[in-house]
């Protein structure tokens, strides 16, 4: 079902890694310059018509962000999420509002939420769910949540646990 | 093209300025000719807590933009700092009045980077539960179509007869609003004695009530007046505005998760899509009634091919050191709104490394709906951005 | 449109105005649905505090807090979960993996009060008034958020045993060790049950992430001799296992085994940071080198003594070897345990019998500290009329000739008396030399206890009998029957009781119900004692006793009253192996505790 768009995307595109088990579900990775092209090719080309999502996956630890475009065929009900990699520093991406006039709202978000940037994207700066927000961007793997809302949120006065390993032996065998 | 109705005037472009490179009017608010209008957060018109931020040009509307953010809690943030079992309290929230299909799409998205399977009857409660969320999901959008153009009687009615599927929820999986009933694997629990008959007697009385709505809303001439030929939709927009769900088959489409990329027992029952071309306010909400009548007629459906016996859960590993290996999937279903779909990536620890979760609303309710909007009649924003059913929470998650 | 049938279908449905209304006015006495999640109950008395509640709960709102009247012992950590309504979201997933089923939600759902702090109680110990409610949701039978299951552990089948003393126990391959291992619930409360205080919830999870490596320096923090307890150890563990209260405990002991046997001998030095050990020049002694001997040295000589051990037999190991047949635990195994503790530069003496070769003054003044585990050895006798027979044996001794390979008597009727586990080893055993001598076994073991309260293992019980012995427990014995000097069999009556009211033994009998076992040859396996006649009079006495004789030592640090001189292992505490291990290993701390506030003395 796959064999002649992944070919496809090969040739044209050089795509590399592709995976995937589920029939109708292939993930393909592309080099950043090619995806915007590759995903207008599947869209025009291809029949990949709707775009289900845009988003992005962080990871640190590899100093890289992962865009996903998650594209679905609506004749032979197939899907092919496009992984593009692109580096963490200074994220960039092309925009693709022209293809889909409602992406920009997806690249809006992934601005606000993951700090990457989308030249062009109508209204791409514009603040979407986090109104005033100017710390590190929230979605990021190195925000951490819970520190945030430990010192932003008033702490409940009394809460007190104990870890029952630690507590028997305080109770049983203190010394040893 | 535009369907024209008596009170909606279709707006004159050429008196407002041109649109800019970014394709919005550059408007000069100074000029007084323009005012700004908010729509929301506290609105009766409004579908929960969203506000549309309005420019109106006397009682038309130049030019409308979505606010979201009242609602973020960062659900997609906080699964990634909690076990996979841990999340199920968690997802339910993202849509509340729908939370079946996030624990659905969520359950489903592990099972299928793992392997678990769920056994027959468990697939039959998932259905079960599933079409018991788009009923109640339909019911309340009932209530508040009708709201939005000042009918709140049906409003009422509509609440009650979702109270009465909420008291079957209540019963099946012991809690109304927030089920936590689908974990991987399978579902919480079996049905309770006598549950069928129950749930039978409630969907006469839907049935009953909806012959009346039928009456007094669809064929209702000012109902006609406000809906008819307003908050038209090009099917030309469904793929550039990712259109899904009754929006779309409003508009001629024939796309339904459930047929499209059939899952649970949806191959196993027998119903048709719903389809419209007219694509106005009345058309969508026409064929959300008759959706309705669909998931009363499935659920009966449902009822009677599930199973009496059978295990309704698989066999788990521990949930609490449960990994998943590396890998991503995504997990689509239908729910009142359409296309409703979990991305899931596994970095093989016992965490999510990410979860995007791509409700209909995300589309309709911010490119769509500003794009509607233009050129609208104030008084017709609110029915126009409840005819598209949105929800909130599952556009900022 | 707008045609006047839209203007007058409205006006059908005036019939709704007769309807009555469905509203439900205040008070709301309205019932949850049976299964309804509302506020929590507990079972304090179920309840054992293992806090799996409290792990899984996404909202932070169960804490483990210590109740007045509830003790912490061992398999309860005194502790029970106390619920903050300002966090819960009544997901009811903490009675999803409630270990013992003790919590449950009720379906009441309603409960108002001005003071917000109310809304924080521990269900069970606070009294309220849905405490005794019985609707509510209950986890369903069949959903389990843990497996309960164990997993089947392989072994040979009874014809491929029972005639040969290779290894029943096959061990756990990788796959299914991760499967028993992804069954803990990483609760801790074996933890403090374990005489060594292992880390079995953190070695656990080293299976679970397949890091054996890390798995194996955890169990030598507490246990350095993991080959032998991942076989034999009596797994006092297991009993207090949360699982084990709905389900199977998890095989601790088998997943210890699988972690010592993933990594080969030659590793251990560097798994372990042996291969940098900072020697000092103090010197300590250790009498006896079975499990708190050999504990003892290994921390000790982690620590840079010197340590020499002196063992009265030809080959180390003491009851681990001398009284556990080989087909529990294979030589080659103990082998491994010892020669990584000898590669510290640990050196051992055999042969040679303190007391006898050399005298404990002498260790004394040559060395810094002694610890002397000498463990049990001396068979005691049930001292029924004909126990002086030369056919009457002791099974200690029996099962030690069969270690060192030298001839012993085997009999075509056996009877062996005993209910332990040392009673199943000669029984077993024996049951072998018997199928090999003669084709055929013909033995009967019999003991004081019923079978409900034998002492042995229940599986040592169930394998003895599928090699082919009898177990006749309940019988108590009253003579060995001699006929011209030659044992005909043995006289028992019925045992009524074995313990008294204050669980002292006091065994009482029917003395009507009497039964006769034939036998060429009677074992006797009833308990073993000490032998400390190597600690010279003038010593002994200033050692603290207690009223049956039994030295008496410091808790913590097994010094006796001459502060050289530290006594650990069965002598002191058990019998088993892993308590002679953890007393060997607070010995060492003792001992290196001793030796450092000496030397600062002198200083």
């Amino acid at each position: 079902m796959f064999d002649h768009v992944i070919s496809e995307l090969k040739n044209l595109f050089s795509a590399g890694e592709i995976s995937g088990t589920e029939a109708r579900l292939r993930f393909v990775t592309l080099p950043q310059n090619q995806a915007v092209k590759a995903v207008k090719y599947l869209n025009e080309k291809q029949g990949y018509r709707h775009l289900v999502l845009l988003t992005a996956v962080d990871y640190i630890e590899q100093g890289q962000f992962q865009l996903t475009y998650l594209l679905h065929n609506p004749e032979n009900r197939t899907d092919i999420g496009v992984r593009v990699l692109i580096d963490r520093e200074n994220a960039t991406m092309e925009s693709a509002h022209t293809l889909w006039p409602t992406i920009a709202t997806y690249q809006r978000e992934l601005r606000e939420m993951f700090g990457i940037q989308f030249p062009g994207s109508p209204g791409v700066d514009d603040d979407f769910i986090l109104e005033g927000w100017r710390g590190l961007p929230p979605y990021r793997r190195d925000f951490d949540t819970k520190a945030f809302a430990e010192s932003f949120f008033p702490q409940r006065e009394g809460r007190g646990t104990n870890d029952p390993a630690a507590f028997m032996k305080e109770k049983l065998y203190p010394n040893e | 093209m535009n369907k024209q109705g008596v009170f909606s005037l279709e707006g004159d472009r050429s008196k407002y300025p041109q649109p800019g490179a970014d394709g919005k009017p550059e408007i000069d608010l100074s000029s007084h000719k323009y005012m700004k209008m908010w729509q929301g957060p506290n609105h009766p018109g409004i579908t929960g807590n969203m506000s549309v931020e309005l420019t109106v040009c006397a009682d038309e509307v130049v030019e409308a933009k979505t606010h979201v953010g009242y609602l973020h809690r960062g659900f997609e943030k906080l699964m990634e700092r909690r076990k996979y079992i841990q999340n199920f309290p968690l997802v339910c929230r993202i849509a509340v009045p729908e939370p079946d299909y996030n624990e659905l799409n969520y359950a489903t998205a592990i099972e299928k980077l793992t392997g678990i399977e769920v056994p027959e009857k468990g697939l039959w409660l998932r259905t079960l539960v599933a079409e018991m969320a788009r009923l109640q999901g339909y019911l309340m959008w009932l209530g508040g179509m009708a709201g939005a153009v000042g009918f709140g009687t049906v409003g009422q009615w509509s609440n009650y007869l979702r109270d009465l599927i909420l008291d079957r929820f209540e019963e099946l999986t012991g809690a109304r609003i927030y089920h936590i009933y689908i974990l991987p694997g399978g579902v919480r629990n079996d049905l309770p004695e006598g549950f069928a008959d129950r749930m039978e007697a409630n969907l006469k009385e839907i049935e009953g009530f909806m012959k009346d709505i039928n009456r007094v809303l669809f064929n209702n001439y000012v109902y006609k007046k406000r809906t008819v030929g307003i908050g038209y939709i090009d099917p030309a927009w469904i793929y550039p505005y990712g259109i899904v769900g009754p929006n779309a088959r409003a508009a001629g489409s024939k796309n339904d998760v459930r047929k499209d990329s059939p899952y649970v027992k949806y191959p196993e029952l027998d119903f048709g899509v719903n389809t419209a071309t007219d694509s106005d306010i009345y058309t969508r909400s026409v064929l959300r009634y008759n959706e309705l009548l669909t998931d009363v007629d499935l659920i009966r459906q449902i009822l009677s091919k599930m199973p009496k016996e059978g295990d309704f859960i698989a066999k788990l590993p521990n949930m609490m050191n449960l990994t998943i290996p590396a890998g991503e999937t995504y997990v689509r279903s239908e729910c009142t709104r359409g296309e409703y779909g979990y991305y899931m990536v596994s970095d093989g620890s016992g965490y999510p490394r990410r979860v995007n979760v791509r409700g209909p609303s995300y589309t309709h309710a911010v490119a769509l709906l500003e794009k509607m909007l233009v050129n609208a009649n104030i008084a017709d924003v609110a029915q126009i951005m409840v005819s598209l059913h949105t929800y909130p929470p599952e556009i900022e998650r | 449109m707008g045609t006047t049938k839209d203007i007058l279908s409205p006006f059908l449905v005036w019939k709704q105005f007769f309807r009555k209304p469905v509203t439900i006015k205040e008070p709301l006495k309205r019932q949850g649905a049976d299964r309804y999640r509302g506020f929590h109950i507990n079972d304090i008395q179920e309840c054992i505090g293992c806090g799996t509640c409290e792990s899984i709960c996404e909202n932070q709102a169960i804490d483990l807090v210590a109740v007045a009247g509830i003790d912490t012992k061992s398999g309860d950590s005194g502790l029970r979960p106390k619920v903050d309504y300002g966090r819960c979201c009544w997901c009811a997933l903490c009675v999803d993996v409630c270990t013992t089923g003790s919590l449950k939600l009720t379906n009441v759902f309603t409960w108002v009060d001005t003071d917000p702090d109310q809304f924080r109680y521990i269900p069970g110990v606070d009294a309220k008034p849905w405490d005794n409610a019985t609707k509510g949701y209950k986890k369903a039978a069949s959903l389990e958020l843990y497996p309960l299951e164990r997993i089947p552990m392989q072994h040979l089948h009874p014809e491929e045993r029972h005639d040969s003393f290779i290894e029943i126990i096959k061990g756990f391959s990788k796959e299914e060790a991760l499967r028993e291992a992804d069954r803990c619930v990483a609760c801790g409360i074996c933890t403090a049950t374990c005489p060594a205080h292992m880390g079995i919830p953190e070695y656990i999870k080293a299976i679970r992430e397949d890091n054996v490596e890390e798995g194996l320096r955890i169990m030598y923090e507490t246990n350095p001799l993991p080959e032998i307890c991942g076989r034999i150890c009596t797994h006092k563990c297991e009993t207090v296992c949360s699982v084990g209260h709905r389900g199977d405990p998890l095989s601790i002991r088998w997943l210890k085994r699988y972690l010592a046997d993933q990594v080969p001998a030659s590793a251990y030095a560097s798994v372990l940071k042996s291969d940098s050990i900072e020697k000092n020049n103090r010197k300590v002694a250790i009498i006896g080198a079975g499990p708190a001997g050999l504990s003892a040295a290994y921390y000790l000589g982690m620590m840079g003594y010197q340590i020499t051990v002196f063992e009265k037999l030809s080959a180390a190991g003491g009851m681990m070897r001398f009284g556990i047949p080989e087909y529990r635990l294979p030589y080659d195994q103990i082998d491994k345990d010892i020669n990584y503790i000898l590669s510290l530069g640990v050196e051992i003496k055999y042969g040679v019998s303190v007391g006898k070769d050399i005298t404990l003054e002498q260790l004394e003044k040559e060395y810094d500290a002694v610890f002397a585990a000498t463990g049990l050895h001396d068979g005691r006798s049930t001292r029924i009329p004909g126990t002086n027979h030369s056919g009457v044996y002791q099974s200690i001794e029996l099962l030690r000739k069969i270690t060192l390979g030298e001839p012993i008597e085997v009999a075509e009727k056996i009877v062996v008396i005993g209910g332990g586990n040392v009673a199943m080893d000669i029984t077993r055993s024996l049951a072998r030399m018997q199928r090999q001598k003669y084709g055929k076994v013909q033995l009967i073991a019999t003991s004081l206890e019923t079978e409900d309260i034998m002492p042995a293992d229940r599986e040592e019980v169930v394998e003895a009998r599928e090699e082919g012995a009898i177990i006749y427990p309940g019988w108590g014995p009253r003579e060995i029957i001699v006929e011209n000097d030659r044992i005909k069999g043995l006289k028992v009556v019925q045992c009524l009781s074995v313990f008294d009211e204050q669980k002292r033994f006091s065994p009482k009998f029917d003395e009507s119900n009497e039964n006769f076992f034939e036998a060429d040859m009677v074992v006797e396996s009833i308990g073993q004692g000490a032998n400390l006649s190597y600690i010279p009079a003038s010593y002994f006495e200033q050692l603290e006793k207690d009223h049956r004789g039994r030295v008496l030592v410091d808790t913590l640090t097994f010094q006796t009253k001459l502060p050289w001189l530290f006594m650990g292992g069965d002598i002191i505490e058990g019998p088993d192996v892993i308590h002679g291990i953890a007393n060997g290993h607070k010995a060492a701390k003792g001992i290196d505790q001793y030796l450092n506030a000496n030397r600062e003395e002198k200083q």
